[in-house]
């Protein structure tokens, strides 16, 4: 198990009360919002709190209806939502070196870096934690996600940035009977096949018993996204648990950094 | 001091696609003069060097940098951004930054 996971996994919380907890620990909370289904984080944030923070990143090449779904919940809630765009200049450039459709050539990466991660950056540096719809059956690289964390992807020397996810232990057929016995408005691209839904260009439906993350990405071969090394010689815990991503590295004699 | 500089090749014969990019990173900023060695970690053969060299370190990742310094522990940088921010003195952009991010962070791909 990674050392930065705070709650014990033996422990499921509701997601309800992960909420809470992320409420009454920190003064400056922001709820994550992809225009999909973690509506209901929403949902949940506006029954707990009246001054819920939302936010939601504007890659530029999201759907329509992503667009007005947004649009919906806003109104839905009557809450503001905080459209958190790229960086205008880090785009333009990469832009122009790499074009518009860089990702079927070169992997999604670099894209998602200038559109998606970059942004979230620099909006949650603004913040002492964040909440995100992310749960383990989404995918593989989820598999291990806990209900809240240190975030040690956007914390730095100086400040701590923790990372809950209400729904980790949360399936997607528990997220939609959530949705519709709450009659919660949806992105109308689920009724259309889609199941997790991102940028236009890099989504797409998926069929029966397909899992949900071959609707993204799916020109790529999930063995050259890896950085892992995979041998026999370096089998460990870890990579057999298939938790070969994280920077989880041992060592007694050595300083590893990463 | 002494830089290595590890590359991945895959269990399917084709090169790391970060590794790549790596090295196209430090060749485009005149940084690769820095590097005292390349060597291969080829999955497909556990005795290659840089298998070798990252079992003994225990490192699980590929790209990585060991930087060695007499007197002193070897220390292993899997970030790239980090190694050229903390050994190279190197300025680092942000979409890089944020690319190191998500490789890193693969759960952060559904965001």
């Amino acid at each position: 198990m990674s050392p930065n996971i705070i709650t014990d996994r033996r422990s499921v919380k509701m997601p309800t009360d992960v909420m809470s907890e992320a409420f009454d620990a920190h003064a400056n909370v922001t709820v994550s919002f992809s225009g999909a289904e973690d509506v209901v984080l929403i949902d949940m944030a506006t029954n707990l709190t009246d001054e819920v923070n939302v936010f939601t990143l504007d890659t530029g090449r999201l759907h329509p209806e992503t667009y007005r779904y947004i649009e919906a919940v806003r109104d839905f809630y009557g809450i503001d939502i905080n459209v958190v765009s790229p960086d205008g200049a880090a785009l333009a450039e990469f832009v122009r070196e790499n074009g518009l459709f860089s990702f079927y050539r070169d992997g999604h990466h670099g894209c998602c870096s200038v559109r998606k991660i970059e942004p979230l950056a620099r909006h949650l540096a603004g913040h002492d934690a964040w909440i995100t719809g992310q749960r383990r059956d989404q995918s593989p690289t989820r598999a291990d996600v806990p209900q809240s964390q240190v975030d040690t992807a956007f914390s730095t020397e100086e400040r701590t940035v923790t990372k809950y996810n209400p729904l980790a232990e949360w399936t997607s057929a528990e997220v939609w009977t959530y949705i519709r016995e709450n009659e919660i408005p949806y992105n109308e691209l689920h009724d259309r096949g889609f199941y997790s839904i991102g940028c236009e260009p890099c989504t797409r439906p998926v069929g029966p018993n397909q899992h949900e993350r071959q609707g993204r990405w799916w020109w790529e071969e999930t063995t050259k996204r890896e950085c892992g090394l995979h041998s026999i010689n370096l089998a460990s815990d870890d990579m057999a648990s298939g938790d070969m991503e994280r920077d989880d590295l041992q060592s007694t004699n050595l300083q590893v950094t990463s | 001091m002494t830089i290595t500089f590890v590359k991945k090749i895959l269990a399917n014969g084709e090169p790391c696609q970060k590794c790549a990019d790596v090295q196209r990173r430090l060749d485009e900023t005149g940084q690769m003069a820095q590097i005292d060695h390349t060597i291969i970690a080829d999955e497909r053969d556990p005795a290659s060097e840089g298998m070798v060299l990252a079992a003994k370190l225990s490192v699980k990742r590929a790209p990585f940098f060991v930087v060695e310094s007499a007197g002193e522990e070897p220390t292993v940088y899997t970030v790239y951004f980090k190694f050229v921010k903390e050994v190279l003195n190197g300025q680092v952009s942000k979409a890089g930054q944020a690319e190191e991010i998500l490789r890193g962070n693969p759960d952060l791909d559904f965001i």
